[in-house]
């Protein structure tokens, strides 16, 4: 009898420190993850042209621009086309951002109220842009299980906003390869509802380096309404002007 | 004596009725038509869906032509708008705001913001890069009258839209989220900067009276069905205020309910006592032989009699009392600032109508009558002819 108690505080004290170092190392692996996702998607600086096309059932409208990043709270991006677009830019420098429009040949700080709302008309945010790791720096996020894909290993990772963290969603699913590429994040409301996806649709080397080539951002339930954003050529760790991310950059572009 | 106790206290719950019913109705009627004649209208033709996710992109086609149409209905006016959320900025000051863009004339017939400017001019037919905003955004912007705004929003073709205007105009409505959060524009401008063609986003629907547009929400239905469109009436472009009324009503209702209670059972109680006092008058009546329905008809007149002269009574001082008001108006201290946020003007006129007039009357009356007919002919049956006349 007390052989067989010895026997049971054993094995519960066995399992709570399994649960426990499953659970600890669960914890750093999908920060690291996701880390290394956010890594090979910007690197320490990146500079990249993009084409995004903004779909809906009516109509589509295709736009191109320069984008340049530095690590994880700086990016300028500056659109080339259509003629009507050209010259339009957005500063985003450490959770602020600007806009400048030829039209007005000025800059404009967006207003906390604006971060919720479309940028330029496509399915991101102007929250999207700005807080390009809130994923790292705001949820906290375990490994729910894993898959096998296109002879890569694909974690499921689930981030659960940390308490009082300013941000909209109430959970993010994430699914990303084991070279960091990132494959699916849904958004899920605080009603724990799945209200947008965004989907890797191309995978494929640019800058020696696999990535997401064409990523596209769809709203659940709005079917034909979608925003696809693929990278047409990229460059990681280029050496970058250290006026880059200015407001004077933005209005009169030097480079 | 105990009888025009009776009548007194039915005539206080009447008049009390009387009041409270027209005074409510009409707080609600103020409500209901200073909250949507700031800017909503009094019921709006919209494209399906723009109510719960207001996309500039969703639009009424010909909307001046569809406008025409709809002001050939009897009593019945419309005007166009556009409605877009815009960043509205002065150097380094930004802030996000509602941007309307209006036909300055129709729209004014329709709406009261024009009423409230503060300061500078409202917008005119023919103004081009105007624009009027509420003061606290104004303030926020540090911006006031001839001044330059800035406005960088999504025009409905997916472009950025930009535009350089003049304050021309503040006003102050006392509804703080439209002071803080809405500018106008004309409509023309609006659709050029936001690309919007001839289209509008919205059709305000106004008119005499909240009501008459209410009856004609048929007609208003059929023509927007024809469109591809949808009308929205009061409550649905009000809902808190909606419910706000509803929840008010029912509470109401349940002091309205208790007071006919009270006065019911003190009237029964004082006829009760009547009925005792005279059961060796019954016994005789049944003993000549008088049939117990026929005395239980005689006390249930007695009883509507009551009911009619006390209720007359009531009628005549609550609705003399509601005239009063009717036609001096009153204020009420301390609620100054709820009047202000749903738009009410600081002094309330009071309506009487044949339903407030009406109804808590009807109420007393029918409780009693019902009631106390039930009551006394129960009362009255029991009645044995002999030990009545011999006081038993």
């Amino acid at each position: 009898m007390k052989r067989r108690r010895i026997r049971n505080v054993v094995l519960l004290a066995g399992a709570i420190i399994a649960l426990g170092g499953w659970s600890g190392r669960s914890q750093v692996d999908a920060a690291s993850i996701l880390r290394k996702g956010f890594d090979n998607w910007r690197s320490k600086t990146s500079e990249s042209v993009v084409k995004m096309t903004i779909h809906r059932p009516d109509w589509v409208r295709s736009l191109t621009m320069r984008v340049w990043t530095e690590g994880h709270d700086k990016s300028l991006v500056r659109f080339t086309a259509p003629a009507k677009d050209a010259g339009n830019g957005t500063l985003t420098v450490s959770g602020r951002t600007w806009m400048y429009t030829p039209k007005l040949n000025q800059i404009v700080a967006l207003p906390a109220s604006a971060m919720s709302q479309s940028w330029m008309g496509s399915d991101f945010s102007n929250d999207d842009l700005s807080k390009t790791e809130s994923l790292i720096t705001d949820y906290r996020s375990r490994i729910l299980s894993t898959e096998s894909a296109g002879g890569h290993k694909v974690y499921i990772v689930e981030a659960i906003p940390k308490p009082a963290a300013p941000v909209v969603w109430g959970k993010q699913l994430v699914r990303v390869r084991d070279d960091g590429v990132f494959l699916e994040e849904v958004f899920y409301d605080q009603d724990m509802k799945a209200v947008r996806t965004m989907t890797t649709e191309k995978v494929g080397s640019i800058g020696g380096r696999a990535y997401p080539i064409e990523i596209r951002m769809a709203p659940n339930g709005k079917p034909g309404e979608w925003t696809s954003v693929e990278t047409v050529e990229a460059k990681f760790d280029v050496p970058l002007p250290s006026y880059t991310f200015t407001k004077s950059n933005l209005q009169n572009p030097r480079g | 004596m105990r009888t025009w106790l009776s009548i007194l206290t039915i005539a206080l719950a009447s008049a009390l009725l009387v009041f409270s019913l027209s005074f409510q109705l009409s707080f609600y009627g103020a409500m209901k038509e200073s909250s949507l004649r700031v800017t909503d209208g009094f019921a709006q033709v919209q494209p399906k869906g723009y109510q719960d996710d207001p996309d500039i992109r969703k639009t009424v086609g010909n909307a001046n032509d569809l406008a025409a149409r709809i002001a050939r209905i009897p009593g019945i006016a419309a005007a166009p708008r556009g409605s877009a959320y815009a960043i509205l900025a002065n150097g380094p000051r930004s802030f996000g705001a509602e941007v309307l863009g209006i036909d300055p004339a129709p729209d004014s017939e329709l709406t009261t913001l024009h009423a409230k400017l503060s300061a500078g001019r409202w917008l005119r037919a023919g103004d081009s890069g105007a624009l009027v905003m509420g003061d606290a955004l104004a303030r926020n912007l540090g911006v006031s009258p001839g001044d330059k705004v800035s406005l960088v929003g999504s025009a409905a073709d997916g472009s950025i839209a930009a535009d350089g205007l003049v304050l021309v105009g503040e006003f102050h409505s006392g509804i703080g989220d439209l002071d803080r959060q809405v500018a106008e524009i004309p409509l023309a401008r609006f659709q050029e900067t936001f690309a919007l063609g001839g289209k509008a986003n919205v059709l305000l629907i106004g008119g005499r009276s909240l009501d008459a547009v209410d009856r004609a929400l048929p007609d208003l239905r059929r023509i927007a069905n024809q469109e591809g469109l949808e009308v929205k009436d009061w409550g649905e472009l009000e809902p808190a205020l909606k419910q706000a009324i509803t929840l008010d009503f029912s509470t109401g209702m349940i002091w309205y309910v208790s007071l006919i209670a009270i006065v019911a059972f003190i009237v029964f109680n004082a006829l009760l006592m009547a009925v005792l006092e005279r059961t060796r008058e019954f016994g005789m009546l049944l003993a000549v032989g008088m049939r117990s329905e026929s005395i239980a008809k005689m006390l249930w007149l007695e009883l509507c009699l009551l009911a009619l002269v006390g209720n007359g009574a009531g009628i005549l001082l609550g609705g003399s009392v509601a005239y009063y008001f009717e036609r001096q108006g009153m204020t009420i201290g301390g609620l100054q600032g709820v009047f202000a946020d749903w738009g009410l003007p600081s002094r309330l006129f009071i309506h009487v109508t044949p339903a407030s007039l009406l109804a808590g009357p009807a109420a007393i009356t029918g409780t009693i009558a019902l009631a106390g007919g039930l009551l006394f002919a129960r009362r009255v049956r029991r009645i044995d002819p002999a030990a009545a006349m011999g006081g038993r």
